[in-house]
Order: structure tokens, then sequence, then C-alpha cells
């Protein structure tokens, strides 16, 4: 039991240290039990500090942890996006039919992207619009599109996987950058810019408002809808980017399969990033956190061999001692 | 290292009940990863893979396994990638979806490890073994049986699966056979996502809309027993026949108890699973099959069996969780 | 003299290092009415969250059926027969009025609800009161006063013996506090004992049989009555003379003569009619009114928070047409809510944050600089003296007084030509109040224009150079001079009196 111990003294080392950072508790106490995890996560198994896994489980965080980004946005504004997940199959499916019609290799991946974004920002734009204009819960918006968007992906392909025999597109999800995968890439990339945009520009600034009391917000001049339905877009998005990712590390999409309960893990990350469900307060870093929590459970669980049957079971607990945590620590 | 035995020592104890504590002497390591148990099909999968994995542990004791599932084809993308971190020797694998498994399983098959998939064909072969149950073998045998029983003639209804290949090789290879009796007459084909709930209620509409049913063929056991319900709570009589799919044992113990209206069944045998692991083991060892003068076959399809009652009991397997 | 049923002794009450309460001694004997009276943060909600077991008092004792008790929890207050009717009443608006009346104390007949009983009774009990309405009408479609009824019954089911009203007139109309009053005079006459909170000073008069004045927390007077005039008791309670509180005015010709903001026929459907006003540079115009007369609607109007109907805006003589508050902001107009947890301030962000919400443009090169925010956070702090230990903590944290500095500071950083103030001393202390009233003055020296809009007579009448009174969506009449008195406001403001068109009145 030596390790335990000497694990304990080391984080409540980390902890202090952290205490001089002007970090607040919300990010403070999913940074603890991310390094908690990791510690524990190394202990319990040889093969978790491997390179090749350490790779592997960042590449298998950055799917969902792009779209956790795009819903930090949804919600700090007070929005909830539970279509992400199903628009991660049909824009999955825009991208294989853009990559298969156009012969030139090059060009189709390129066009295949920006059909990808495009797409994802005007799903993303439908569910705001429904949101703003259709005065519609939230909830309600992306309860529908989800079923509307999986059975539009269904349609579509007769609900048959597609794959390509495109020879590039699959260095663009599957291939690596300084020997780091590049949808890691991506979403690093994307938490800077989205943390930056969040944190440092009047836009997050209105993000946080329109979440906090919209009243409040409307009445210092914010255009509270814009700033909604914007927060739509980007969720929409991030979507086509983790789409790009996902379905180029597969070279194919299933229609039935893409993004199954993507719209769970994402929210997930988010609450254990210490954003509050009910809107007005979150980080980008938090979120970042919370999707790397989630992918090291799942990959400690497989690389210890827990029982398939209890590895739900751990999940559901750690997401509840992440948040249970956050309550201690903010109370 | 205490901790870190203790650790690791409690998670193989879960999964494994207890065999796998003697990896110390493991030669060989084999990685298993199946759909989760979502039906009765996937939750037999599941109950075999760990039946196969205790047995063969045990019996060869230079060989260790670990089983695990998804509950989706991306999150089995990922099972595979941890498999291979483990320094793999083999992996089984039911793909989830064949196409959204391939690059993954190609990149475990080039790495050099033992492949062997099971049920679900890949579009560009990366695999040492691939073996399947017989599917147009399933649709032939449940379409000649019924056809037979009802002597050439009658109404049917069909209950299909999800849209994906293997239902379709189903209920193709049904309608060919059924196309050669000019006396059936199929009154409509339906999807139940092999899901008893969708099935009952499927069962209970077409039930509603067909006042003459004489057979039904349900594609697999479940979605037979759901039928059965419809069946009795709109109290027809009409109905003489029901043949499911897959071979459980919950039907194939009505077959032995004369029901009447479940008389037979074709195999699908979940534990295909069983023998790919038991496949695997040898594979990797570069072993041959018993007295065969080949090495392991690398495709293996197993008949589709029809279960009446007068074989039934050969099939009849009391513990098994299908 | 009857037995007291409610006996303080030497109660007193503090948030960390402020006394809040300090040494209230006082008995309550069943059939009387017990006025008290005192400013906003006089102590008046303090004490009644004491006697109704809300706060525990840090010192003295509590004679509740001559039993000693020295803290008192919700529960055991509610046991003993003590009832509160709050201001922001707790009602389910989707339920009836008899569900609502039996809220958390159903008749049950064998285990299920025993609807008809509970409709039964609620008719007798409103019909005991003499309040004509429908046990089944949903709260939502029930009016101010009548749901102050529902409130009233309900108080009766728990056969309350203490019952305590907090401001209830402030939201009713005449003839509903009529109504209300016989109400209550009907429960002191089944010897209930009443404690009624007000800065009404008639209403005190005509409702009370005793009086408990507070100010700055301390009991200045207990006495009957009849032993006090009005004035009196306005003097006790304020503790000083008016011109203490409010900076002395300018002299009349102070001001510019052309005005910062115009307005004319200002209409909004079935809120506003033909709404005339102008204030100048230099000049406090004070609007008065009752609630719910439209003052609040014409700020809105003017700051394009509602889509006006008809009418036309004019600042420093140029015709604006202002759609947001954004474009209100932009001509520089800037406008402070009566609502300030509602509409003002972020609380959940911090000093910083709130203060830059309306001017976070100026921050931004690119990125937001934050420390820049502080400084300026820092300005304001020592400028109007707010009280915060941590310009990161969020304004949540802040006493109301110091929310209020913050939400000053908010508009003032956008550096407004024409303030509209709407309530802008309503729930804080004497001494926030009297800086605030001084800020004003300095700001109409410095040549800003500003609307101050009060239901706090005294408020209009020590700050105002000029006096708008508002009634049902109109100007009803301007009053200068010697006329801004409480009389004339109120008889104006009441409709007793009405100019065909709005007139000057006084030099």
């Amino acid at each position: 039991m030596n390790q335990s111990q000497n694990t304990k003294p080391a984080a409540a080392l980390v902890i202090q240290g952290l205490r001089k950072i002007p970090l607040n508790a919300a990010i403070l106490a999913p940074l603890v039990a991310l390094i908690l995890l990791f510690a524990v996560s190394s202990l319990a198994s040889e093969y978790f500090l491997n390179t090749r896994n350490i790779s592997n489980v960042l590449r298998q965080v950055s799917y969902t942890g792009i779209i956790a980004i795009g819903m930090t946005f949804v919600i700090i504004a007070g929005g909830i996006d539970l279509s992400v997940g199903s628009m991660v199959a049909l824009v999955g499916v825009i991208v294989l039919y853009v990559v298969n019609a156009i012969s030139d290799p090059v060009q189709a991946v390129i066009l295949a992207m920006l059909a990808a974004i495009v797409a994802g920002s005007l799903f993303g734009l439908f569910n705001g619009l429904m949101v703003t204009r259709g005065r519609i819960a939230a909830f309600v918006v992306t309860l529908a599109s989800m079923s509307i968007f999986r059975s539009l992906a269904l349609y579509f392909t007769d609900a048959a996987e597609v794959s390509t025999r495109n020879p590039i597109f699959s260095n663009v999800g599957g291939g690596f950058f300084l020997s780091i995968p590049i949808p890691v890439w991506v979403f690093f990339g994307l938490a800077i810019v989205a943390h930056v945009l969040l944190f440092h520009t009047a836009y997050g600034r209105h993000v946080c408002a329109v979440g906090a009391n919209p009243q409040v917000a409307r009445y210092s001049g914010i255009r509270v809808k814009r700033i909604v339905l914007s927060t739509f877009v980007i969720a929409g998005l991030c979507v086509g980017l983790s789409a790009i990712m996902l379905t180029s590390r597969l070279n194919s999409v299933s229609p039935s399969d893409a993004g199954y309960f993507y719209e769970l893990d994402a929210i997930a990350a988010v609450v254990i990033g210490g954003t509050a469900l009910s809107g007005g307060r979150g980080t980008v870093w938090g979120t970042v956190i919370g999707a790397l929590i989630l992918g090291i459970i799942n990959n400690m669980l497989n690389l210890t061999g827990v029982s398939p049957y209890l590895q739900g079971l751990v999940k559901g607990a750690v997401i509840l001692l992440a948040v249970l945590l956050q309550y201690k620590r903010a109370a | 290292m205490t901790f870190s035995r203790l650790m690791k020592t409690a998670a193989l104890t879960a999964a494994l009940t207890g065999t796998a504590g003697l990896a110390s002497a493991d030669d060989y390591h084999i990685g298993v990863t199946v759909p989760s148990a979502d039906h009765g099909w996937t939750a037999g999968l599941m109950w075999w893979a760990q039946q196969a994995t205790d047995e063969l542990s045990e019996k060869y004791p230079d060989v260790s396994f670990t089983v695990l599932s998804a509950n989706s084809g991306t999150a089995q993308v990922s099972n595979v990638e941890d498999l291979m971190i483990r320094n793999l020797d083999a992996l089984v694998i039911l793909p989830y979806n064949p196409a959204t498994l391939q690059s993954v399983i190609s990149e475990a098959y080039e790495e050099g490890i033992y492949t062997v998939v099971v049920d679900r064909e890949l579009e560009i072969p990366a695999q040492d073994v691939f073996l399947a149950g017989d599917n147009p073998g399933l649709g032939e045998q449940a379409a000649r049986y019924i056809a037979d029983e009802l002597g050439g003639e009658g109404n049917i209804l069909v209950l299909e699966g999800p849209p994906i290949p293997i239902n379709s090789q189903r209920v193709d290879a049904f309608n060919r056979v059924m196309g050669e009796y000019s006396g059936i007459n199929i009154l409509a084909s339906q999807n139940t996502d092999w899901n008893p709930q969708q099935a009952l209620s499927v069962t209970e509409d077409l039930l509603g809309s067909n006042p003459q049913v004489d057979a039904i063929w349900a594609g697999d056991d479940d979605v037979l027993v759901a039928a059965l319900q419809a069946i009795e709570e709109n109290e027809r009589d009409d109905i003489q026949l029901v043949v499911g799919g897959g071979g459980s044992q919950r039907v194939i113990e009505m077959i032995r108890d004369d029901h009447p209206m479940v008389k037979g069944t074709v195999t699908y045998p979940p534990n295909m699973i069983a023998s790919a692991i038991a496949l695997a083991v040898h594979g990797v060892k570069g072993e041959r099959l018993g007295d065969m003068y080949h090495g392991i076959p690398s495709r293996v399809i197993l008949a589709a069996d029809l279960i009446t009652a007068d074989n039934v009991e050969a099939f009849y397997e009391p513990d098994a969780a299908y | 003299m009857r037995e007291p049923i409610l006996r303080l002794e030497g109660i007193g009450k503090a948030f960390g290092p402020v006394q809040v309460l300090e040494d209230i001694s006082l008995s309550l004997v069943p059939g009387e009415v017990l006025g008290i009276l005192g400013e906003n943060g006089a102590g008046k909600s303090t004490l009644l969250k004491i006697v109704s077991g809300i706060y525990t008092p840090s010192a003295g004792t509590i004679h509740l059926d001559s039993e000693a008790l020295s803290a008192l929890d919700p529960i055991t207050a509610r046991r003993h027969g003590v009832a509160m009717i709050p201001q922001e009443f707790n009602l389910v608006s989707t339920l009836r009025v008899y569900e609502n009346v039996f809220l958390g104390q159903e008749l049950r007949r064998g285990g299920l609800l025993d609807h008809g009983a509970m409709r039964q009774r609620t008719r007798e009990l409103l019909a005991s009161l003499e309040v004509a309405l429908d046990p089944d009408l949903p709260i939502e479609r029930l009016s101010v006063a009548e749901k102050q009824m529902v409130e009233v019954a309900r108080v009766l089911v728990n056969e309350a013996r203490i019952v305590i009203l907090d401001e209830p007139t402030t939201v009713l109309t005449d003839r509903e506090v009529a109504v209300l009053f016989k109400v209550v005079r009907t429960l002191v006459a089944r010897g209930v004992a009443v404690m009624f909170i007000s800065h009404k000073l008639k209403e005190v008069k005509e409702l009370c049989d005793r009086l408990l004045i507070l100010r700055d927390g301390q009991q200045v007077e207990l006495c009957e009555v009849g032993e006090l005039s009005e004035e009196d008791m306005a003097r006790k309670m304020v503790g000083r003379e008016l011109s203490q509180v409010y900076p002395d005015k300018p002299p009349a010709a102070a001001h510019e003569a052309s005005p910062a903001l115009q307005v004319r026929g200002l209409s909004l459907k079935d809120v506003l009619y033909d709404i005339d006003l102008e204030v100048h540079r230099g000049e406090v115009l004070g609007l008065a009114g009752l609630v719910g007369a439209g003052r609040t609607e014409i700020a809105e109007t003017i700051m394009g928070l509602r889509r006006r109907d008809g009418g036309a805006l004019h600042i420093d003589g140029k015709a604006v047409d202002i759609r947001s508050p954004n474009e209100a902001h932009a001509h520089g107009l800037a406008y402070l809510s009566e609502d300030r947890q509602g509409k003002g301030l972020q609380l959940s962000f911090n000093v910083m944050q709130n203060i830059t919400s309306l001017s976070l443009k100026r921050y931004v090169r690119g990125l937001i600089r934050h420390a820049a925010e502080r400084r300026q956070a820092e300005h304001y702090q020592q400028r109007l003296s707010i009280k915060a230990a941590n310009l990161g903590a969020p304004v949540s944290k802040l006493s109301g007084g110091n929310q209020q500095k913050v939400y000053f500071s908010k508009l003032l950083d956008i550096e407004p030509d024409i303030l509209l103030l709407d309530e802008p001393t309503r729930g804080i202390d004497i001494s926030a109040k009297q800086q605030i009233y001084q800020l004003i003055r300095e700001l109409t020296e410095q040549g800003k224009a500003v609307i101050v809009i009060s239901s706090e007579l005294e408020e209009i009448i020590g700050m105002s150079d000029r006096v708008l009174v508002v009634r049902e969506g109109r100007i009803a009449v301007e009053l200068n001079g010697d006329d801004i008195n409480e009389e004339q406001i109120m008889l104006y403001a009441a409709g007793a009196r009405q100019h065909a068109n709005c007139e000057r009145v006084g030099t």
C-alpha cells in the first residue's frame, strides 16, 4: 500500500501548488479528479503510461471532446443540444458522399471537409432558429432534431454503412503530426480558440451574460437571441469538425451508429468540467478536463478488463464523484 | 507493487472469475470484443464468450483472455485500440458494423495479430479466420419448413430484423424459396429491429390488418416470443405455425414441450463466438484442429440446422443465456 | 389588559460586524394591530424574520405563549400560530384557489385528496372575509389584491394567532386597501394579533392601535398611535430633517434652457397615452405616480426596450429613432431599472464584469484587457465607496446598497448624458441612499440630465427640481417650486384632481 500513501501527499502538494495560481474551484476540482484518476490508472495497468496508449486515449477523447467544446457554449448560454450525436451521423454521411462523388482525391477531401463544416453549421443554425424564432425550448427542439438528423442519415444510406476507397481520406483523422494524432491537434487547437473566445472577447462575456440572466442581458443592450443562435451554430460547427475526424479515422460512416450517445458524453464532459447546466458560467478547460476524465475511465476499464457488465457502473460513479467533489469545493 | 497488484487482481477477478489470476505464465494473450448485450442473441453471445474463455484458460494455462463489449461501432474501435496496447497475440471480434471497424481491424491484422472475425464480414478481408452462421441458409430452411407444413398454401407474415446485410441475406433467401410456391402468399414483411417490444407492437398491427394468417416467420427467436404474445392477446386461432431463427433455449423448450404453434426454428447459434475463440487459441499457437491435415480453415460457415421435435434434444443446453 | 401572546425582550441581530437590530422590546396582545414603521433598511424585515423564525436573534429572548425561547425556527413559529403574508406571494400560479389555500396541509379522506371538503372550507373562509372569490379559479387569473386574499385565507386555515403583513398595500389600489383593512379588522375581532408593516403614515394611523418606529436598527418609539401626528412619525422615522438627507437644490434657473431630451406624444398601446416630457442638462426631473401608473413603461419605451406605438424623441434638439437599448446607449441615454436583481445586475458575475457590461467595447483591443477592467472597477470602488472585499467575487454577495452602487457604476461607465433612474434607492440603507442622492446631484452639476422615478414621495420631493405626476398612462400634471409637496402629488397621482391638459402649476 506504499504507493497509495505516497499519492496522497503528492496530490495534496499539487492542490497546494495550484491554489497559488488564480484558478477557481470550478476548474480546480475536475483537475484534481483528473490527476487522481491518472495516478490510479497508471497504477492499475502497466500499459496505461505506454505512449501509444496515451496517444490512443487522446484520439478517442477528441471526437466527443470537440463536440463538448461546442456544447459548452450552448450550455453556458442557457441551452442544451441533444442533437449533436445524430448530427455527427448525418454530417458523416454527407462527408462520405462528397468524398466518393469527386474523382480527384485531394479535391474530394478538401471539399468534404468544407461540406462538413458548412453542413454542421447549417444544422446548428436550424436548431438555433427553432429556439430563438420558434420560441421552443432548446431541449424540445434538439430532441426533435436528434430524431430528424438520425432519420435522414438512415434514409440517405438505406441504413447501410458507407465507406470510401479514397487513398488519402483516412490520413486526415488517422494521421499523425509530430507523432501526435491529428484529431488531438484539432481538439486542443479548438480548445485554445474557444477559451480565448469565451474568456477574452466581448462575445464570450455576452454568452455568459445571456445564460446567467437573459433579462439583465437584454437590458444591457445585448442581442440575446442572436447570441443564443450563435451558440447553436458553434455547436454545429464543432460537430462538423468531429464528423470529419471520426469518419476519416474510420474511413467510413455507419448511419445508425456514428455519434451514438455522443450527446450524453459531451454533456457529461461539460458538467464534469464545472459548467453549470443552468447556464451562466463555465470554462472550456473544465470541459477539456471532463472529456479527458471520461476517456481515461473508458480506457482504464478496457485495459484492466473490468467486467463489461460493470463498466457502466464505474463510469457513472466517477461522473457522480467528480461532480460531488466540485460542489464540495464550490460550497 | 502491492497496490497495483491488488487493483489488478480485483479487476481481473471480477472479469474472469478468478482464472486470470494465474496470468503469470501466459504466453498468449487473446482479446475478445463483441457488441454489448442489448437483446437476447447478443446476451447469449456474451454468455458464450465468458463460458469459453473460462473453460479454455483453465485447460490451457499458457493462454489468457480479455473480454470487452461495446454499445456502438465507434466504442468498439476504442476497444480494439485499447486491446492492442496490451501486447495482444490474437483478436476475436464480432464487429458491431463492419465498415466502421474495417480500418482498426486491418491495423491489428497488419501488426501480425492473429485475427478472427465473426458473423459480419469485412469488405476488405483483414483476418486469419472468418467464422459465421449461414444467413441465407437460415432463411431457406425456414421457408422450406413453413411451406412443407402448410402444404404449399397459406398466408404468411414476415417479421424482419434491422436493415443490415445479414437480415437482407436471410429475407432474400426466404423470399426466393417462397417464390417457388404459388400457393404461398406473403401478406407483409416488416422491420422489428429484433427488439421484442417493437416486435409486439408490429405484430399486433399486422394481425389487426390481416384477418386470416396461417403462419408467421420471425427472423429471431426473441421476436417469435413477442409475436406469440400478440397472438394470444388477440385470441387468434387461425395461426397454425410460428417459426423463429437463432435457436434460443426458450424456443427449443417450446418445441420440446409440443407447443401448438411453435414447432420449429433454425439455428444461428451465438456459441459461434465460443468456437471462434477456440479457433484463435489453436491458430495463434500454429496448431491444427484434431487430426486435420490442414491448418485452421480460413473460412468457417456453421450450418443453419432446422430444429423440430425430432432432433430437439441435441440442441438443449439449459444453462445457456440464449 | 389581556395576557400578551408575544413578548420580545432586548432582541438584537448582527450579521458579522454589522448590527442591524438592537435591543428591541415589545409585547403583542390578542386583538390588537401593531404598526411597524421604518425606512428601508431600518430593520423591519429583520424583525419580521426573527418573529417568524427565519433568523435567529443574536441577543434577547422571545416569549411565545409565555414560553421563553432564545431562538425560534419556522416550524415552531408556525406551531405557535405565527403566520406571515409576504410581499412576494408564495402561491402556485397554475393551481386553483382552494388548492393553494390548502397547499402543504391538504385535507384527505381515505388517503386521497378530499377536493369537495377543501373547496367548501375555502368558500366558507372567503365568505367570512366577505370576499367574493370562486375557489376554483386558477391563481394566474386573479388580481394582486385577490391573491393577497388567498394568502389571508391560507393564514386562517392555519388558525394563525399572530399575522404579519409585510407592506401589504404597496401593490393595492385605494379600494383594495379598504377591503384589506376590513379583512384585517375581521381578523382582529376574532382575537388575532396583527403586525402591520408599512411606511405609509396614513395607513398606520388609520388601522393600527399601537406603533413601533425603527430607525437604523434601533427602537425609537413604541406608543399608542393617537399620541403621534404624522409629522412626528415622519421625523422619528427619518431621524433628521429632510434637508440633511437630500443635497441642496440649485436655484431654479441653473439648468440650460434647451432640453437635453424631449419626448413628444409617446404612446404604447393600452399603457401610455400621448406622453410629453422634457429634461434639461443640470436638472433632476421627478416622475411620480402610483405603482402601475406607467412610469417604468415611459422609461423603458424611451430606452427602446418596448416598441413605441407613436411619438418622437429629440436629443439635444435632434430627432432620434431608438429601437434597442444599444441605440439608446449610443445616444447617451442610460437606464437604471427598478428591478436591480432581475434586470440590472448579473448576480453571478463579479463587480468588474458587471461594471463593464455596457462599456465592454472600450476594454477590447482584440481581446478583453482584464487589467484595464480591474483598474476601472477600482476607480468606481473608490469614487462611490463600494464596500466589496474582493472585486472578483459575485455581486450577489454584496449588500443591496453596494449592489446599487455597482449598478450605478455600470451606467456611469458609458458616460451617459441623460440618466433614467427607476427607483434608484429601492431596498438600500439610509447612508447608501444619501450617497446616491449626493451622486445624482454631482451628475447634474456635471451637466447631465436626470429623470428620477420613485414611489417614495419624500425622495421625489427631496430630489426633484421639477415633477411630473403620471396617472393611468398619462401625465396628470407638472409641478414646480413649492407645489412639489406630498399633498399636491398625491392629489394628482390618485386622481382626485385633474388638469384637462397638463398645465404647469406653481412658479
